[in-house]
């Protein structure tokens, strides 16, 4: 009986389930919402309602960075979020966000120095 | 129903690749030493090349990629603000880019290494009354420094996308048929390309946002280092 197919089949599904529910129970390192769904979404067809659908789902994500386990925003976050903010004509905001990435993650701060000074000239923003 | 299929066909080629005797393991210490030297703290993804016969493969594959290294504990560059800018500069082809010194990107972006990704497979393809749904990536790591490969590692998802079987006869063979018509049109590619991902990112050694950063040199993985070059 226990040798059949089937039975192996079950064993190997339940195993399965129940390595997942351990790892599932700590939060994850960064909470990301719901933003490779909606950044997928905006891919495929780059209209201006799902840019606009991508920018609050990252918003939110950054508003409720307290829920993971690291308590940070995650890594680009602030930098993709301001992106979207300059191409939407908010340099000031864009800067902002800049700035926060590069407060967070000492890494991004020379690519987004070069950006805060690029959009400083292109649109006249005055550094803060 | 097609989603348990799926599963146990998958558990089952895994288990398959566990048990057949090619399937040698390595750790990750022994195999990526360079990583555990160099230890770079930020990544940048580079946009793919696209070997597959699908064009959008490209900009789709780029929304997967982001949040797994990042989860893995490396400060991983804003993928999509990066690729726009590299449209700018005109760097965004592939035959440029991965022409492109290495120090260039040390340079622009302060990134200590560069993600390459290669999209092997990214397709259908067909049977008389089947389909297998196939994702194919490989990924390698190079230092800004050096522009020694510090990791690299392929992952393959193959998905039947057949339906379950519906019995015999000739009535099955058409219900058969319809079914993978349905679950073609219906297959999501980029469900697949996450699930390649976890393959080749459970190799990669943690960074230093993960609390496991330089413990994992002893976690071990199927080595695919063909014979001749090892």
């Amino acid at each position: 009986m226990l040798s059949s197919p089937r039975h192996i089949i079950l064993l190997l599904i339940i195993c399965a389930f129940s390595v997942t529910a351990c790892q599932k129970r700590q939060p994850p390192l960064y909470y990301y919402n719901d933003y490779s769904v909606s950044y997928y979404a905006y891919k495929k067809d780059m209209s201006p309602e799902s840019l606009l659908k991508l920018q609050q789902s990252m918003e939110k994500a950054i508003d409720d960075s307290g829920q993971s386990k690291s308590g940070r925003v995650p890594p680009g976050m602030y930098a993709n979020v301001g992106y979207i903010y300059l191409k939407s004509g908010k340099p000031q905001e864009a800067v902002g966000a800049f700035t926060k990435e590069k407060n967070v993650y000492p890494e991004s701060a020379h690519f987004m120095d070069r950006m805060i000074k690029k959009v400083e000239l292109t649109e006249g923003v005055e550094d803060e | 129903m097609n989603n348990i299929r799926m599963v146990t066909n998958i558990s089952l080629i895994f288990l398959l690749l566990l048990v057949s005797g090619c399937a040698k393991f390595t750790t990750k210490g022994e195999e990526f030493p360079k990583m555990y030297n160099e230890h770079p703290r930020s990544l940048l993804v580079l946009p793919p090349m696209n070997e597959s016969t699908d064009v959008e493969a490209k900009g789709y594959y780029m929304t997967t990629i982001e949040m797994p290294l990042a989860l893995t504990g490396y400060y991983v560059f804003p993928v999509e603000m990066v690729s726009d800018i590299m449209k700018q500069e005109g760097v965004y082809d592939s035959e440029v880019l991965y022409n492109m010194p290495l120090d260039k990107f040390y340079e622009y972006f302060g990134a200590d290494a560069v993600l390459y990704t290669r999209i092997k497979k990214w397709d259908v393809s067909y049977m008389v009354i089947a389909a297998n749904l196939t994702v194919s990536i490989e990924a390698e790591i190079l230092s800004t420094k050096t522009s020694e490969q510090l990791w690299k590692y392929t992952g393959t998802v193959v998905v039947d996308l057949s339906g379950g079987n519906s019995g015999g006869g000739l009535a099955g063979l058409v219900i058969n048929a319809i079914v993978t018509a349905i679950n073609t049109a219906a297959a999501d590619y980029v469900t697949y390309a996450h699930r390649a991902n976890g393959r080749f990112i459970q190799t990669l050694p943690f960074g230093p946002y993960h609390e496991m950063y330089l413990k994992d040199q002893q976690i071990k993985f199927v080595d695919q280092t063909p014979p001749s070059t090892k």
